[in-house]
């Protein structure tokens, strides 16, 4: 059975964006019960259109449900399950006991473990099983190894983290944010306390230097491990990044499609050319993570200012006119005539072109686009689709 | 109510029982932020002259490696009749209760018991008990004790508020290439925040990974009555204490000091999260 490529999604645009460029399943949330929540979360109508989106597609929609509750949150959670039910989501992702056992009592949902409960090895994961959820998306602590073993000693499907970022505490063990700023990490409020900046003491005296003790871990990317994990035979590879842009979203759910079609097609190519697609949208330092076991400082980000310039996203294609050569699209950040440009597409086809012509909505020509979200025309000498992106080069 | 604390040393065990502390709970090779370590031996020993009275702490994270020698471990202390098995990793449960032992444990995972529900889902598993998660309000622990299941509290000391793997402060040290500081048992360590001026959060790396511990010692003294009703474990939790601030602290909740007496030798305590509930998303709050 084929892997499972699991994209995040934090509002229609980008989930429908996910499962055209290859992910074959998005995560998203719902108004409530969801972590992230400043993500743009999901209205059950949004979740209807976008099940009905999916399933078209023969794709999938796993809702997360994965706050840890108190009893003040349980308000409204039975008719909440039943509507994702009727709606026909394919999986909800839960870390609360309370959350997994309504749903088992209310509903046929499909029920996922998130991360959230970090489960660590084989007999947790059988245990949950045992218990109706059929899926468990482990720790992000556990190495290669350990995924290997889990995945021999458990009946439970597995999910796998292979990018994006990382708790630095194991996931749902932290309070920092809760204690330092009043907001709770395990019900959507997390501050990232954990990426502040801190000095370090032995007893009175100080070891560190005008704040520079860091906690914070590079992003996950584990290109180097994928064709061992889809050895292993795990169920479903997971992006992380809910708040991540469009462009983001497509670039990486691209790369890591073209990188399993072609592990399976016996076609891999040096794994430097799927980085190099990641790259033009991934700003943030990466690292393997807890791939090769315990952690070391390769691991951890002690610059202060990690971000790296990416590939500029200026448009999105909404439409093309073959007789006229004009594309029609909505603009995402500056660019201006003379500029050269990419155009990527969902199949997997990257072309290059040059913005010679650039009219505004009323066709009048300009020479620089400013206004985000403006409906533009540029020529196009290759016909281009819906949902394909532009990116400067 | 009973009052629970951790064991240092055999010797001390006496003196402790002497002041109140009902039940000792002992460190093992599964124990985070460890302040002791105790052999079978010695736990066989202290279960002799301290029936009833021993619990033990299983509190690290259960990963692949470590099942087989847990097992092992669980399958020895079935013999000893201990009277409790702490756990903050919901394994250790599913291990226990492959060997009967699921009666002993009390599951303590610092947060995830934030709901009643949890209570009812652990005492249909008849589990010994569990303590009550410790980012949760007053008003909402009230709500808890409508099922047949024990509950307990970390209620007095330095709480932890964080759990990584990693090895935080070794890999800081390598990175600045700094050199002769022991982290082995270093008690000492403390992070200040940026913004925080006079916050000094204790951070202790052990094998198990980085702990992190509020800045600020939970005292429960005034919520006493609501708890004693609710509670039946109140744990106190030592590391960082001095011996003496402990002996203080039992003093305290057995009415031989007063509040004001041991603040006022002790003043870096706090009602923690009792009156204060957190917010769900970002909100009016200001994080900076």
């Amino acid at each position: 059975m084929r892997v499972e490529l699991l994209a995040p999604a934090g509002n229609l645009e980008k989930a429908k964006i996910a499962l055209l460029y290859g992910a074959d399943a998005v995560y998203v949330g719902g108004l409530s019960f969801s972590l992230r929540a400043r993500a743009s979360n999901f209205s059950l109508e949004m979740l209807e259109e976008l099940v009905e989106f999916a399933h078209n597609l023969n794709k999938k929609v796993h809702v997360t449900t994965n706050i840890v509750v108190h009893d003040e949150d349980m308000s409204g959670l039975d008719e909440y399950l039943k509507e994702l039910d009727r709606i026909q989501v394919d999986a909800i992702i839960c870390s609360s006991l309370a959350i997994i056992e309504r749903a088992k009592l209310l509903t046929n949902l499909e029920i996922h473990l998130s991360t959230q409960f970090s489960v660590t090895n084989s007999s947790l994961a059988n245990y949950f099983y045992s218990e109706g959820v059929k899926r468990i998306v482990p720790a992000r602590e556990l190495s290669l190894q350990e995924i290997q073993n889990l995945k021999y000693n458990t009946s439970a499907d597995l999910e796998i983290f292979i990018h994006g970022g990382m708790c630095v505490s194991y996931s749902g063990r932290c309070t920092l944010s809760n204690y330092m700023v009043g907001r709770d990490a395990n019900r959507g409020g997390c501050a990232h306390s954990c990426r502040w900046l801190y000095d370090l003491y032995n007893k009175d005296k100080k070891i560190s230097d005008n704040h520079d003790f860091q906690m914070s871990s590079k992003d996950l990317e584990i290109i180097e491990y994928l064709p061992k994990l889809l050895d292993i035979g795990v169920t479903s590879l997971k992006i992380e990044g809910r708040m991540k842009s469009i462009h983001y979203i497509a670039t990486v759910v691209l790369a890591y499609r073209m990188l399993i079609d072609d592990y399976y097609n016996k076609e891999l190519k040096p794994l430097s050319f799927y980085k190099k697609e990641i790259k033009k949208a991934e700003n943030r330092l990466t690292s393997f993570g807890f791939m090769e076991g315990d952690t070391t400082i390769k691991q951890q980000l002690y610059n202060y200012r990690s971000e790296m310039p990416t590939q500029e996203f200026i448009g999105i294609v909404k439409n093309y006119d073959p007789v006229k050569k004009l594309a029609e699209i909505e603009q995402r950040n500056y660019f201006k005539k003379g500029d050269l440009i990419e155009i990527v597409s969902p199949k997997k086809i990257f072309k290059k072109s040059k913005v010679d012509i650039l009219y505004d909505e009323d066709m009048n020509e300009i020479l620089v686009a400013r206004h985000p979200l403006q409906k533009l025309y540029i020529n196009m000498d290759f016909d281009v689709k819906p949902y394909d992106l532009i990116r400067r080069l | 109510m009973r009052f629970i604390t951790r064991l240092k040393t055999i010797e001390e065990a006496k003196k402790l029982n002497q002041f109140g502390i009902d039940i000792f709970c002992l460190d093992t090779d599964f124990t985070a932020k460890k302040i002791s370590k105790f052999s079978l031996k010695e736990i066989e020993e202290l279960q002799n002259e301290y029936p009833n009275q021993i619990y033990l702490l299983i509190n690290k994270m259960i990963h692949e490696d470590d099942l087989e020698k847990l097992t092992k471990f669980l399958k020895s202390i079935k013999l000893l009749n201990i009277s409790g098995i702490v756990i903050a990793d919901l394994t250790v449960y599913v291990l226990a209760k492959k060997l009967d032992l699921e009666h002993l444990i009390i599951y303590q995972p610092g947060t995830m018991n934030t709901d009643t529900y949890s209570e009812k889902y652990f005492s249909d598993r008849k589990i010994k008990g569990i303590t009550i998660s410790r980012e949760i309000t007053l008003e909402e622990i009230k709500e808890f004790g409508k099922n047949s299941i024990e509950l307990s509290l970390i209620g007095h000391g330095y709480l932890d508020m964080f759990y990584s793997k990693r090895k935080l402060v070794t890999n800081y040290l390598i990175h600045k290439q700094i050199t002769g500081i022991d982290l082995k048992n270093n008690y000492n360590l403390r992070l200040n925040e940026e913004i925080r001026e006079n916050e000094y959060y204790p951070i202790f790396e052990d094998d198990f990974g980085t702990h992190i511990f509020r800045s600020k010692k939970l005292i429960s003294f005034n919520e006493m009555n609501i708890f004693k009703e609710l509670i039946k474990d109140f744990f106190i939790e030592r590391i960082f204490l001095t011996d003496e601030e402990l002996i203080n602290s039992i003093q305290l909740y057995k009415n031989q000091i007063t509040m004001s007496e041991f603040l006022q030798k002790y003043p870096d305590y706090d009602a923690g999260f009792y009156y204060k509930r957190t917010e769900k998303v970002k909100g009016e709050l200001d994080e900076s």
